[in-house]
């Protein structure tokens, strides 16, 4: 490669891995709150799916 | 919960900002794209340091290097602006906790907490890529990275302190007072660490001001992640009443 | 509880209740004369002081610092002072709540901002006390490193003002922690973070005095003006706040 373009480029390349992790961690943890608030809805719509039961439950031994 | 005075107005799910949120998240995609692109294909990007001759790279004539490392710049800032953006809602919602004292507002508080804890945990990491690269360690007590130590250090506390007490009125007392100090403490934090000169160890300063281009790219960009925080703190507070009108729910069921 | 408030009896008997201000001194020299009785914190603050100090003896004893010890110091300083002050405002408010004192204390009608001074204001006698013990105590354990500059008896100033902001804030914080479960780590979790800038501009202000030279002329002053701000900011803020925290 000629020497001023290896020089031009010196702070580009070693510094690519840097930015793309950057960029990259910025979407995980973006990704991982959004599980979290998946996670929590799921829980509450098992909770809920509970109570229906108990409910349907409920209805059949007063009937 | 009964006894909340009737003439304040709570947020509930449903609500106009739920009807906003998707817009918002589009509107943020959209804009973060948008100013990703921009970042790395319109705006021009900072010199370094000097080369030795001049180089014909595509059509334009290159005598200095390039700071790639910088464009992590364009979504760090906007990253930073919005955690403190919701680190003030959350301090705004304690506000209104303790003069209502009606328990939503903590929870939203809380929430907005958790959406601050979030960002600031985006601006740590895209920092510290930036810091890794440019001066070749994972830490350097400069003033900002020493600030946003501290606001992550106290919100985190605000979490464990959440859940080290159990009664929840008192829980939301306590942590709507912490969330206000955070708040207060946090520009304090920066201002000292920024206007005490230390000659102990040298002041990095890398100012010099934003061209327009970029100025449009960091205001894009922050503008988006503050429609996607908006986003997500909707969609997590639909979550968490959910869960709290189950749980009130099934209180009412098992007596 | 009786009999403290049998001390203010006379002048409150039935008709005007006591004002502001004696109400502040009875419950000030309450927790005064409760410590003096016992000393149990003092005595415990101090030895623990001195523990720090034997610490950070083991921790210089391979580096056999010169004159750069003094860039040092300052911040040694307040590593001693912020840990023994963690103590001291752990255990002040123990033992309110082990013997059922805070439940006393709150059915008074009492002032909620005229307890919160109080109390901060005891805290503050304790620390300032256990730093003029401990701070010539590190002084002559630690002279063999290096000799101050002639500013160093100026480091009173950060000293002092570095107290009453931790006394202030940690009060409220010990306070809150005091009710929650594991509170001695929680005390700590919240306090060094909150008072990381009145820390920041303290150790500043101390070196600068202990270092003189150049150091003094810039920092010194620029330091005590942002840690008095931090103070007022955050005694008012503290003040404030108490009244939720109490009730």
């Amino acid at each position: 490669m000629d020497p001023i373009l290896a020089d031009i480029y010196s702070t580009i390349l070693p510094s690519a891995p840097y930015l793309i992790a950057a960029y990259a961690l910025l979407w995980v943890a973006l990704l991982v709150y959004v599980l979290i608030i998946a996670r929590g809805t799921k829980k509450a719509e098992a909770q809920l799916m509970l109570l229906e039961e108990a409910v349907a439950d409920q209805r059949a031994k007063g009937e | 919960m009964a006894r909340e005075g009737r003439d304040v107005k709570l947020p509930e799910a449903g609500q106009w900002p739920d009807k906003a949120a998707p817009v918002a998240l589009i509107v943020g995609a959209v804009l973060t794209t948008v100013g990703f692109l921009m970042a790395f294909l319109t705006v021009p990007p900072v010199g370094g340091a000097a080369v030795n001759g001049v180089e014909l790279i595509g059509d334009a004539m290159v005598n200095q290097k390039m700071l790639l490392s910088q464009k992590i710049f364009y979504f760090h800032m906007p990253v930073a602006i919005t955690s403190f953006v919701a680190l003030a809602f959350g301090c705004y919602y304690s506000v209104r906790f303790l003069m209502t004292r009606a328990r939503r507002f903590d929870t939203c508080a809380r929430i907005a907490l958790e959406i601050a804890l979030l960002f600031v945990a985006m601006t740590m990491i895209t920092g510290e890529m930036w810091t890794r690269f440019e001066w070749g360690v994972w830490w350097s007590w400069e003033p900002r990275l020493t600030t946003y130590l501290v606001l992550m250090l106290i919100v985190i506390a605000y979490f464990v302190l959440r859940g080290s007490v159990d009664e929840p009125e008192r829980r939301a007392t306590f942590s709507a007072v912490v969330a206000i100090i955070a708040f207060i403490d946090v520009p304090i934090c920066f201002m000292i660490t920024r206007l005490i000169p230390s000659s102990i160890h040298p002041v990095v300063l890398r100012e010099g001001g934003m061209s327009p281009e970029m100025g449009l790219c960091v205001g894009l960009v922050a503008l988006g992640m503050l429609c996607i925080a908006f986003a997500l703190y909707r969609a997590r507070f639909r979550q968490v009443r959910l869960t709290e009108r189950v749980e009130a729910l099934k209180e009412e069921l098992g007596d | 509880m009786a009999r403290r408030g049998g001390g203010a009896a006379p002048r409150s008997a039935l008709c005007a209740p006591p004002s502001a201000w004696a109400q502040y001194r009875t419950l000030l020299a309450k927790d005064l004369r409760q410590e003096f009785r016992t000393k149990e914190m003092l005595v415990s603050m101090g030895i623990y002081a001195l523990l720090v100090i034997v610490v950070f003896g083991v921790a210089l004893s391979f580096a056999n610092p010169g004159a750069d010890f003094l860039e040092v110091s300052g911040g040694l300083l307040w590593a001693l002072v912020v840990f023994t002050s963690l103590l001291g405002l752990n255990r002040s408010f123990s033992h309110e709540t082990e013997n059922g004192c805070l439940e006393g204390l709150l059915l008074a009608p009492l002032d909620r901002g005229v307890v919160f001074l109080a109390k901060a204001t005891s805290n503050l006698v304790f620390l300032l006390i256990v730093e003029v013990i401990a701070v010539p105590l590190y002084w002559v354990f630690f002279s063999s490193f290096a000799a101050p500059a002639a500013s160093a008896p100026l480091m009173a100033v950060p000293l002092l003002l570095g107290s009453v902001g931790i006394a202030g804030i940690g009060t409220l914080l010990s306070t809150i922690t005091a009710a929650t479960r594991g509170k001695d780590v929680m005390l700590a979790l919240l306090f060094v973070p909150i008072v990381f800038p009145l820390l920041y501009a303290c150790v500043s202000a101390t070196t600068a005095a202990i270092a003189g030279g150049v150091l003094m002329e810039d920092a010194f002053a620029t330091s005590l003006a942002l840690a008095a701000g931090y103070d007022v900011i955050m005694l008012l803020a503290s003040w404030v706040l108490y009244d939720f925290v109490v009730s």
